[in-house]
């Protein structure tokens, strides 16, 4: 007779041992030549390999409005000027230009010869008869951005600054379809005397265009192209650059190859006095490109990139925050553990601020400039730096970065930083104006994640040891930009990244003209503030500009709109197989002038 | 039965209906306005209103022939869903892209799960009160309680980046089972907790059953009776949890697919939420309800298929 105890534990033994059969055997088929390949024909090849953060939203220069999707586009597309991939401070050089431009002495009127003999990557769309460039692609792209029915992200660039080109746009809107839109018709302002000459007429002075015209929204793209591909032109970038197009797997990567037909140009053979001893000099004279293709994968969370880039699948990273500790020392070198795979550190200035924003139409806050200082004095901007970036930043009192050239060293004298007694101060002071209590403030802040609560959690507790009550209020992206279009947040965290070397990039966010919608989120008014803008944001670069600049810097910090917390610094790795990697703030496409050691990433993990 | 089917198909039109309406009420109302996002920076009120234009916002809401929300069911009825305004690409594109890595993904990953833990619950269920069963429940209700994100992380680096038995991401050379075998084997193993559980729960049912003493009376042996008796009576639920499973296949696993770089419809759908891309969010939510709906009438036919009991009026 069987106990029936036995007989199940038996069978329970048997059915242990049958799924761990299984599980096993099911595990070493579904892993059996599933794991990481080997990759050497990959290693081997000329090629660099980048992870792009965010998915790439389309290849149309005319609207991009996204670095992630720029980063792509400066690949296939030239402009006029591109910045010196060595030199510091940020120096413009030509590009699709011959040379820089003729300016007439009343800066109104811009000439700029076109390098002759340059043609766009052969292309469907172009038949066969190749595309040389002349400069009646710039006025078309120009206009194109003009044309309402395109809706460019980026009609901002040429917003009331060209003659003729605001009445095209006024025209664009009352045509019916894209198709009607005339591009036949003159602009007074964009004009080609000869195939290779471009004349741009401005409405009032505007120095900074030098700087647009490195700005890859203005790159000329072809009428061809556009007729061709109609709304799918975000699929088929066709430019001048070094690259072409060759995969694009959306969601997943993209990979570029060598344009065979491009240009002679050549390896810069100037730079800084450093460039030669970091080795930044050894290519010189040599003909870019110096990789053969990119392949761009899209890897959008920390930690997979960080894996990839530790297995040597891509070239360089930045470092997550909650690998910063793997990757850099309580000095701020690399730990042993990043030396022993020979990977390099390279810390760059970022032309970034970041703040607390008032909004100076709030009925509190706008009219309490006690108030604005208590806030100002009673953030901890140090602990902020070191709490949520691993001090990857630099204490701001201005909002002008160190990085830009009319940065203000002696700015910390104006503004004062953190000081909780003279914020208590402030507070009693700040009270008196109000006529009693203060009401509680509300800091928006843009994210709901855990470091965003934790940010606001600091902030409160910042606020809170100087007496003053605030809640948080933490919202999604879009919603955030809602409210500050709207001018519905009263205290908010926020930054701004230059997008040229030129501090006016930063003084149009506290011109009142810029008020919200537009860039001044602040809604700052000073009239003071608006006479120096206006004067020198229309004045070339010169020592008196650089006095009116920091002139203009002084008076917002005095009425303080907002807390400048940071400017930002980047920390970036990259293995010993690539070369040139000199981070650059401005350019885009910078994968030109690299070169990989094929032999040394074969060598890596070996 | 085909009286009771089109019955059921005509009670669809107004679950759909309810649908779209809540979406659009969501969208539209609530969900507040895009155009500055589409217009860029500094846009003027002119260039808002081209786009509003553009994207028919301009016209009222309800009340016309031109009404946003009649050409909001318009284009649902007719699956022409526009263009996405971030990158102005047509979203049915995008929808038939993600599908196939979705897919490639989520079947593999169900149909692992299914019979694994199907397979689990009825050797717990049959050993119920052994060690067996307890160590089962134990790694069941730990494995539950983990959040999904833990289990990536882990077979991440660990399964990946550590002992290389995977590929730690999607790489262009990498063939779909190589850089699909990491998620799904996650999956799997992320879902079997709660899937153990649950079937163990409806073997149990079945296993204090008359006709099983029965049938161990009448000789037959441990396998037959599982196989034969009480997994064929425990399909019931079993159905009901597989079959509305099915349209959530389509829609992708979010966070896998982000991990991992697999290009499907969770990452254009975690994608359009972080951007507002309502025109996306709006067409899946719509696919969603009608592959909803129709696997719901699927279930009760099944129903009708395994249990003779069943009869559809």
């Amino acid at each position: 007779m069987i106990d029936a105890r036995s007989w199940k534990k038996k069978r329970a033994a048997r059915f242990g041992l049958w799924f761990l059969y299984v599980f096993t055997a099911g595990g070493v088929f579904i892993t059996g030549g599933c794991g990481a390949s080997d990759g050497d024909a990959e290693k081997t090849a000329n090629v660099t390999y980048i992870a792009l953060a965010a998915k790439v939203r389309g290849l149309d220069p005319g609207d991009i409005g996204d670095t992630t999707s720029s980063a792509v586009a400066a690949q296939v597309f030239e402009c006029l000027y591109e910045y010196h991939y060595l030199k510091r401070p940020y120096e413009l050089v030509p590009r699709l230009a011959a040379d820089m431009p003729s300016v007439s002495d009343n800066g109104l009127v811009y000439t700029i010869k076109i390098k002759s003999g340059i043609y766009f990557t052969p292309d469907a769309c172009f038949g066969k008869k190749p595309h040389k460039l002349t400069a009646a692609d710039f006025v078309f792209a120009w206009k194109r951005i003009a044309d309402i029915k395109y809706l460019s992200k980026n009609w901002w660039i040429f917003d009331e600054r060209i003659v003729g080109l605001d009445e095209f746009r006024e025209y664009t809107k009352n045509c019916k379809t894209a198709a009607d839109v005339d591009y036949s018709r003159p602009v007074e302002g964009l004009q080609t005397p000869d195939k290779n000459t471009l004349v741009i007429k401005l409405k009032r002075p505007w120095p900074q265009i030098t700087y647009m015209l490195a700005h890859l929204p203005t790159a000329p793209v072809p009428v061809e192209a556009v007729r061709y591909y109609g709304k799918d032109i975000v699929n088929h970038p066709v430019g001048t650059g070094p690259f072409r197009l060759a995969k694009w797997h959306k969601g997943s990567y993209i990979e570029l190859v060598r344009n065979e037909l491009y240009r002679e140009r050549f390896y810069p053979s100037e730079g800084e006095e450093s460039d030669r001893q970091a080795g930044f000099l050894s290519d010189a004279g040599k003909p870019l490109p110096l990789v053969d293709s990119i392949v761009m994968v899209i890897v959008q969370e920390d930690p997979p990139r960080w894996f990839l880039f530790l297995n040597g699948k891509i070239d360089a990273s930045g470092i997550p925050k909650d690998n910063f500790g793997e990757a850099i020392d309580r000095r701020g070198g690399l730990t042993d553990q990043m030396k022993h795979r020979n990977i390099h550190l390279e810390v760059f200035r970022e032309p970034s601020t970041y703040w607390l924003g008032f909004n100076m139409e709030d009925e509190v806050i706008g009219s309490n400039r006690p108030l604005r200082l208590a806030i100002s004095h009673a953030v901890d901007r140090q602990k902020y730096i070191e709490l949520f970036t691993n001090n990857r930043g630099e204490t701001a009192l201005g909002f002008i970065p160190p990085l830009m050239k009319s940065y203000d060293p002696e700015i910390r004298q104006t503004a004062g930083g953190y000081d909780p007694a003279r914020a208590r101060e402030f507070v009693k002071m700040a009270r008196a104006a109000a006529g009693g209590e203060l009401p509680r403030l509300t800091l928006s802040i843009p994210g709901t994640d855990a470091v965003s609560r934790q940010q606001g959690q600091f902030f409160q507790h910042c606020f809170e040891q100087v007496g003053l009550d605030i809640t948080t209020d933490y919202m999604d992206w879009p919603t955030f930009q809602n409210k500050i279009k709207t001018k519905s947040a009263q205290i908010f965290m926020l930054g701004w990244i230059a997008d040229y070397p030129d501090a006016e990039n930063f003084l149009q966010l506290f011109y009142s003209a810029n008020e919200s919608p537009g860039p001044n989120n602040f809604n700052y008014s000073n009239a003071e503030f608006d006479r120096i803008y206006e004067l020198a944001s229309a004045m070339p670069e010169c020592p008196e500009r650089t006095a009116m600049y920091r002139q203009a810097e002084r008076i917002v910090v005095e009425d303080r709109p907002a807390v400048f917390l940071m400017h930002g610094v980047a920390y970036l790795l990259h293995h010993d197989w690539v070369h040139n990697y000199k981070p650059h703030a401005f350019g885009y496409g910078t994968a030109q002038y690299r070169r990989i050691d094929v032999e040394q990433r074969l060598r890596y993990g070996r | 039965m085909t009286a009771y089917i089109i019955r059921r198909l005509l009670y669809t039109i107004p679950v759909v209906f309810g649908v779209l309406l809540t979406t659009f009420l969501l969208f539209n109302i609530v969900g507040g306005d895009v155009t500055d996002r589409i217009a860029g920076r500094a846009a003027s009120a002119e260039t808002r209103a081209e786009i509003r234009a553009e994207y028919g916002w301009d016209k009222p809401l309800f009340f016309s022939w031109d009404s946003q929300f009649i050409r909001h069911m318009t284009n649902a009825a007719t699956f022409r869903f526009g263009r996405s305004w971030i990158d102005r690409e047509p979203i049915i594109d995008k929808i038939r892209r993600g599908a196939g890595p979705s897919l490639m993904l989520t079947v593999p990953m169900f149909v692992g799960t299914l019979a694994i833990s199907v397979s689990l619950a009825l050797a717990v269920a049959f050993l119920r009160g052994t060690w067996f069963d307890k160590i089962a429940v134990v790694v069941c209700v730990a494995g539950m309680s983990l959040p999904f994100l833990s289990f990536i992380l882990f077979g991440q680096y660990f399964l990946a980046y550590k002992w290389g038995l995977f590929p730690v991401y999607f790489w262009p050379d990498l063939s779909p089972p190589q850089y699909l075998a990491l998620p799904v084997l996650i999956g799997i193993a992320a879902g079997l907790g709660s899937n153990v559980r649950f079937y163990r729960t409806v073997m149990l049912d079945e296993m204090d059953a008359d006709y099983v003493r029965t049938a161990f009376a009448k000789g037959l042996g441990p396998a037959g009776v599982l196989f034969k008796h009480v997994l064929k009576n425990g399909m019931i639920p079993i159905l009901t949890r597989v079959v509305l499973a099915v349209p959530f296949l389509f829609l992708g696993a979010l966070l896998l697919e982000r991990f991992f770089g697999i290009p499907g419809l969770g990452y254009l759908m975690i994608e359009a939420i972080g951007a507002r891309d309502f025109q996306v969010i709006n067409a899946m939510t719509y696919i969603g309800a009608v592959l909803f709906v129709g696997f719901n009438l699927l279930t009760d036919i099944c129903y009708c298929l395994v249990d003779p009991r069943v009869s559809l009026e």
